[in-house]
């Protein structure tokens, strides 16, 4: 993406473009279907950022905080969570945009394998000695790359411990597919590794991390369900 | 020796057995049917009432649970869980469906209300539907047909049929190849890692649609006189148009144009494979 105005989108979603710029950005809009695209994924990836539930902890920890770093309790008011979650804004660039795809894909995966786990301890495997299941290396943008391997990391191992429950058609088809996936991302990132800054190429590789962790949140799903 | 091997499979199995039953049911009730093993096979008649026919083993029970929800339908093994079970059940039209099952086929004739069906190993082919209507599979095709409402189709392993829809439509699949036809949609998504995907449609004023696959081609209906902005992205394909289109904001692998006022969004995106639009009716998937 070379186009000069695909930085200033999130300013614009943030409202704090200046007047005159909006003016000339709404102008390029009308012309420029890839600004429109970008501008809409953005929006996307704010209303889910959005939605994400976002409760105040059901206990105040600060008092004992306070306490245990010798502060008096009272003497440092807490900052209102409330207002500066009225205050929050959600902004990224187009790179910083793939990375925020794939943050909330591993945040709705982990979620549902939490659930998993919270609902029913997952029991190690007695009945087959499992090969180990394919494991992406060095996948994802800057900066979400730890914190992607993790989340795959987590739901592999669950799985892993779940897969006894399968029966090895499913662990194959399951297995295929996730190679399937994995290639797409390898694919993915060396087009990446040559083209850092294209939109395109950002987006098509959180795409198919995307679908690696659904695929094994979904492979976790019915490993539970049978137990 | 034939004979032995018979009676000994006959003992472990149960023998044949068949169970029919019919219950009236209220208006506005669901059913739900679980099946291990077998095949769903719902077809639909004009009476307020459901018959459920199952051919099982002996060995298992058929359990109707019956409440102002709807009906629950389910096999229980004499000892640990039931063999195969084929059912048949006829239900009104209008009464909303949630069928699902491990190794199972399911199928459902001329439904008209919500349709959940969900499967491991075994297809899903649905006629009918409105409202809700999601079907799913990891290994088996899923075909759909004259439905309306929101759609969302899913495989993992086979590819996804749907013809005769309307609404929002989702399909995604990641081993398998994706044809959408005789589509009225303003809300179309499809999705694939390894396999094509066929849309011909609708390209309505305002709406939105997006194909994309990793490793395959993309064929799409747009009408000359569409108000689309399309992009088009591939990083090793070829784009082609059956008519002539004038591109705008060209950039590595990503381009735009514009057809009329440009209301609806289309973006068409293949990392690995062509990517080809043509009016309604021109893009049949090539043999």
């Amino acid at each position: 993406m070379s186009d000069a105005w695909t930085e200033r989108l999130s300013e614009y979603i943030d409202r704090i473009l200046p007047e005159g710029e909006c003016v000339a950005l709404e102008a390029h809009l009308e012309a420029c279907a890839s600004c429109r695209a970008t501008l809409d994924e953005l929006r996307r990836v704010v209303a889910r950022a959005r939605a994400l539930d976002d409760r105040p902890p059901a206990t105040d920890l600060w008092p004992g905080i306070a306490t245990g770093i010798g502060l008096a309790p009272g003497a440092h008011p807490v900052v209102s969570l409330v207002q500066r979650r009225a205050r929050r804004r959600f902004a990224f660039t187009v790179p910083e945009l793939a990375a925020a795809a794939i943050a909330l894909a591993i945040l709705s995966g982990g979620a549902a394998w939490l659930v998993l786990r919270g609902s029913k301890a997952v029991p190690v495997a007695t009945t087959a000695t499992p090969a180990p299941m394919p494991m992406l290396v060095n996948a994802g943008a800057p900066g979400t790359n730890a914190r992607y391997a993790a989340a795959v990391a987590d739901l592999e191992r669950a799985l892993e411990q779940g897969r006894g429950r399968l029966d090895t058609a499913t662990v194959r088809v399951i297995e295929k597919n996730l190679s399937i996936i994995d290639r797409a991302i390898r694919e993915a990132q060396s087009a990446l590794a040559a083209d850092p800054g294209n939109a395109y190429l950002n987006l098509h590789l959180a795409e198919q991390m995307r679908r690696k962790l659904e695929l094994l949140r979904r492979a976790n799903a019915l490993a539970g369900a049978r137990s | 020796m034939l004979a032995t091997l018979a009676t000994l499979t006959a003992l472990a199995l149960g023998a044949p057995q068949q169970t029919d039953t019919t219950l009236p049911v209220r208006s506005g009730a669901r059913l739900e049917v679980e099946n291990f093993g077998g095949e769903i096979a719902v077809k639909t008649w004009s009476r307020s009432a459901v018959r459920v026919t199952a051919s099982h083993s002996s060995r298992d029970r058929i359990e109707i649970g019956a409440s102002d929800a709807g009906l629950h339908v389910k096999a229980e093994g004499h000892r640990g869980p039931p063999h195969v079970v084929d059912y048949e059940i006829t239900v009104p039209a209008w009464m909303a469906l949630n069928l699902s099952g491990v190794y199972t086929d399911i199928n459902v004739e001329g439904a008209q209300g919500e349709i959940t069906a969900e499967t491991v190993h075994g297809a899903v082919k649905v006629s009918g539907g409105s409202g809700n209507v999601s079907l799913k599979s990891v290994q088996g095709a899923v075909t759909l047909e004259k439905a309306r409402g929101r759609i969302d189709l899913y495989s993992v392993n086979e590819e996804i049929k749907a013809s005769d829809v309307s609404g929002d439509l989702t399909a995604e699949t990641v081993n398998g190849d994706i044809t959408l036809r005789q589509i009225e949609s303003s809300n179309a998504e499809a999705n694939t890692v390894n396999g094509d995907i066929t849309y011909d449609g609708t390209i309505r004023d305002g709406g939105r649609y997006r194909f994309s696959t990793h490793d395959g081609s993309l064929r799409v209906s747009v009408p000359e006189k569409a108000n689309v902005a399309v992009s088009v992205s591939t990083f090793n394909g070829e784009f082609n148009s059956c008519f002539p289109v004038q591109l705008t904001g060209k950039a590595k692998h990503r381009f735009n144009f514009t057809i009329g006022s440009g209301s609806a969004r289309l973006e068409l995106e293949s990392f690995d494979g062509d990517i080809k639009i043509c009016p309604p009716g021109a893009v049949a998937k090539e043999e």
